[in-house]
């Protein structure tokens, strides 16, 4: 009878004899579980630590043989193995610089219409529709870049922009040359482009965590929408918005499938941004398979340890700000 | 209060055996002493129940008795709880046995993630090797000891989730008898539940007393009364007074224990 | 109404005007896109994308071998990396909750989970391909592995802390051992979070070139071989993207357009199951 089954086998000493061969069993399951887990853990500091260890190792030959001047050569000569890292520096700096400029402005504009403009109903949709931009293979936004963008900047854009400032002292030689399509100005369109959801859709978070009564109390005073976004909400976000661009930033620096197939693939650092260049990372796409040659080969290892470092500086501080933000709406 | 007013309450029956004795406990959340010097018994097949003001300590003590506090860093306790005459704050005792033995129920229903019936035979696998017909029957004894069997035995595969939060809690009840432990620890099990579950979750209490040791945490003096034989009180992390249920709230030794239970504070 | 009130009233309508104004064009740049992605996409769409290998320069053919060996490589990616990255995330919100190793590897973990996936490249290029003396799918495989690993951590650790501590304390309470209340309470809770991390890890990784390209490299021809170079989608739409070929230009749209299927489809799934998650 079940109660019978219950109560009378309590405390006894048969089920407490089970009970300890259960409980050796499960100090040995327990013991190795909590040990694969923090390894695990561990594991992750291991990943990180040996992919600098191996690009330190895969770089030293190029940078013993060429030192510090290997950061401000533009030789790029297989021939000769003469090897300088300054032009894909300089395109990888530029191409994200101006990305930046186009895409942070633009994103936070969709950021505010999200969260301030946009009709209820259509909220969620469009900003589940930016999020999922937002994990859109870069080469998508590469081949659209050399199918579409490119010849259109050739025929419509660059023509007009070399025209405008021809006669513009400093700026001629900025939008100079003839119109190629490709090159910085194109890349640095696509990057744009291609972090734009991703802006868009941090910023809209980081808006989203400005307390409503902040905002009521300031539109109770008479504020119009703009005094409130620039006087409340941009101080209180403030830092996360730098957070998120910063990760775009890390993103944009990183980049290599939308860049690699606009940017025409030159190791000259030009005066126009209309001319072709290079960046670190599709230098290291293009030509890495194709590299023959010890010093060759560690030329390219010791770009993608440089842009490795660049990116983990651009990330870490990032990091540090969207999580100094965390914390604020902890408190 | 001294170790001799324990020593009082432990005359009124000779028939009442100790199963749990807790003997100058301290206890510790970082630098913060959370209980000051506690003593108290807990007698076989019998109700106790720890009342008090919030933050007086009583759910702190409760945790101690199955040393849940030990999932928490930075959490400590020190003097004597003896199960059996056992000392389980020993560093050494092994905590799922003790678990096992001293099963919990708490504030809210906790059903797990799984089936009615796996909600109880999951706890119950891990330490017996039951066939399938045991193992029902086991679900079953369990279900009908915490008075749920009637309401689910057409629907034990479905989700523990899916039940009313009465229910809930009797699935909790019957999840912890299903492991056959010797004492059980209800804290505030009643204090979400509506008026109808409460009165069936007491009414339980009540029946459980006869095959288990129980203590019970309540912040309700009425229900203090109704299920328990006897009562400690405490206050500010110190037990202030401990006896049988019906002379603490008729004839309170302690000033202090008065104005609460006369809702002077608290 | 005075004139200062005026003059801020027409500044707010002109920045609100610009906020308009860039949604548009985000997304109209995002629209055109997606139009000319899914136009030449289905243009040069037939069955022989399923049933035939890449072909030679100027003729037809399709993506067999590419596909499958983007499926073979992306299961073997997701086999290695999403354990360990489980593992890691269950270290982190389990037993090593509030320990200076936690802090560490979150932080660290959200850094490698934006590093440009070029250098992963490099990486496995190092301690794979080139003590193996050759390319394969087993770097490949490795590479998106390591890609796989911080998506997974890190879901694996919000959903984890997601579940609610008196669910943990009431398994304890029946004598579980903690490795038992991880596996049969706290994943159980965490289920359809932690499918969404994976889900996410999945997506991430289908469309990623960078590290293949000197990992697995490419293969022309079919190949189920893991110790040798094998196609795979997006390597094989960078090649022939780049290359002056009719044929393998409209070939790459096409393995751009199911790429972009195959991500948006997934991030989908993983967003209804997520939400799911959420209305409980």
């Amino acid at each position: 009878m079940s109660e019978a089954t219950l109560s009378s086998v309590a405390g006894s000493a048969v089920v407490n004899a089970g009970r300890q061969k259960a409980l050796r069993r499960f100090e040995i399951g327990d013991r190795i579980f909590r040990v694969a887990t923090r390894s695990s853990a561990i594991a992750v500091l291991v990943l990180l630590g040996g992919v600098i260890v191996s690009l330190v190792q895969g770089a030293s030959p190029a940078l013993s043989k060429f030192g510090f001047g290997f950061l401000i050569s533009d030789a790029w000569n297989p021939v000769t193995e003469k090897f300088g890292a300054a032009p894909a520096i300089y395109g990888t700096l530029v191409t994200s610089f101006i990305a930046l400029l186009i895409a942070a402005p633009v994103g936070f504009g969709i950021a505010v219409f999200l969260t301030e403009l946009c009709p209820y109903k259509l909220r969620r949709p469009i900003g589940i529709a930016v999020e999922l931009l937002a994990g859109i293979p870069s080469i998508i936004y590469g081949i659209w870049g050399m199918f579409v963008l490119a010849p259109f900047l050739q025929a419509h854009v660059q023509p007009a922009l070399i025209a405008t400032f021809a006669d513009v002292p400093g700026l001629n030689r900025l939008f100079a040359g003839p119109p190629y399509g490709i090159g910085v100005l194109t890349a640095s369109f696509i990057l744009a482009i291609m972090i734009l959801p991703l802006i868009s859709s941090i910023s809209r978070d980081v808006f989203d965590t400005v307390p409503h009564v902040l905002k009521e109390a300031a539109f109770g005073i008479g504020c119009t929408r703009w005094e409130v976004i620039r006087s409340i909400v941009a101080p209180y976000a403030g830092v996360g918005l730098v957070g998120g661009v910063m990760l775009a930033l890390g993103r944009a620096l990183g980049e290599t499938m939308a860049v690699t197939f606009v940017i025409g693939n030159a190791h000259k650092i030009h005066a126009s941004i209309l001319g072709p260049g290079t960046t670190i990372s599709a230098t290291i796409a293009n030509e890495f398979t194709e590299a023959d040659g010890a010093i060759y080969t560690s030329s390219l290892i010791a770009l993608g340890l440089l842009l490795f470092l660049i990116t983990f500086i651009v990330l870490a501080i990032s990091r540090l700000m969207l999580m100094r933000l965390e914390g604020k709406g902890a408190r | 209060m001294t170790d001799s007013a324990v020593q009082d309450v432990a005359a009124p029956s000779a028939k009442l055996a100790e199963k749990m004795s807790v003997r100058s406990l301290d206890f510790y959340y970082g630098d913060h002493r959370a209980l000051k010097s506690v003593n108290v018994k807990f007698y076989a097949n019998q109700v106790t129940a720890l009342i008090g003001p919030s933050g007086c300590g009583k759910s702190t003590l409760l945790r101690v008795l199955n040393r849940m506090y030990d999932l928490y860093p930075r959490q400590r306790a020190e003097g004597e709880v003896l199960l059996d005459g056992e000392n389980i704050l020993d560093p050494k005792l092994d905590l799922n046995s003790l678990r096992a033995r001293v099963g919990m129920v708490f504030q809210k229903p906790t059903p797990f993630p799984m089936s009615i019936y796996e909600n109880i035979a999951f706890g119950v696998r891990l330490y017996e090797k039951l066939g399938r017909a045991d193992m029902d029957e086991r679900v079953e004894a369990a279900l009908r000891g915490a008075a749920l069997w009637d309401e689910v035995k057409d629907k034990l595969t479905t989700s523990g989730l899916s039940l009313s939060g009465g229910q809930q809690q009797r699935l909790c009840i019957a999840r912890t008898i299903a492991i056959k432990p010797e004492m059980i620890l209800f804290d505030e099990p009643a204090s979400a539940l509506d008026p109808i579950s409460t009165a069936k979750i007491e009414e339980l209490i009540d029946e459980l007393r006869a095959d288990y040791t129980i203590a019970i945490v309540t912040h309700n003096m009425q229900q203090a009364v109704r299920v328990s034989q006897f009562t400690a009180f405490m206050y500010l992390g110190e037990l202030v007074e401990f006896d049988q249920t019906d002379r603490i709230f008729t004839a309170p030794r302690e000033r202090r224990t008065q104005d609460y239970i006369t809702g002077r504070f608290g | 109404m005075s004139r200062l009130q005026a003059s801020r009233k027409a500044r707010s309508a002109i920045v609100m005007g610009l906020c308009y104004a860039s949604a548009g064009l985000g997304l109209l740049a995002l629209a055109l896109i997606l139009g000319t992605l899914v136009w030449n996409g289905f243009s040069g769409f037939s069955l022989s994308v399923f049933t035939r290998m890449t072909p030679p320069p100027g003729s037809a053919g399709g993506l067999l071998n590419a596909i499958a060996g983007s499926l073979i490589m992306t299961f073997f990616g997701v086999l290695i990396g999403a354990p360990l990255g489980v593992f890691a995330g269950t270290y982190m919100a389990e037993y090593g909750r509030d320990t200076h190793l936690t802090t560490v590897v979150r932080f660290i973990n959200d850094v490698l989970l934006s590093a440009p996936s070029i250098v992963i490249g490099l990486f496995v290029y190092e301690i794979a391909v080139v003590p193996m003396g050759h390319f394969s799918a087993i770097a490949g495989s490795i590479a998106l592995a390591l890609l796989v690993v911080p998506v997974v951590v890190r879901t694996t650790e919000d959903m984890l802390n997601l579940v609610p501590g008196t669910l943990r304390e009431a398994a304890t309470a029946l004598g579980l051992p903690r490795a038992m209340v991880i596996r049969h309470v706290a994943y159980k809770a965490a289920r359809s979070g932690l499918i969404t991390g994976l889900l996410l890890a999945i997506a991430r990784i289908s469309g990623e070139t960078a590290p293949l390209l000197f990992t697995s490299l490419n293969n022309q021809f079919w190949s189920s071989n893991l110790n040798a170079p094998m196609a795979s989608l997006p390597a094989v739409i960078f090649q022939f993207a780049m290359s002056p070929y009719k044929e393998w230009q409209a070939l790459a749209w096409v393995g751009a357009l199911l790429i972009t299927f195959a991500v948006l489809t997934l991030s989908i799934a993983a967003r209804v199951l997520g939400s799911q998650r959420t209305s409980q």
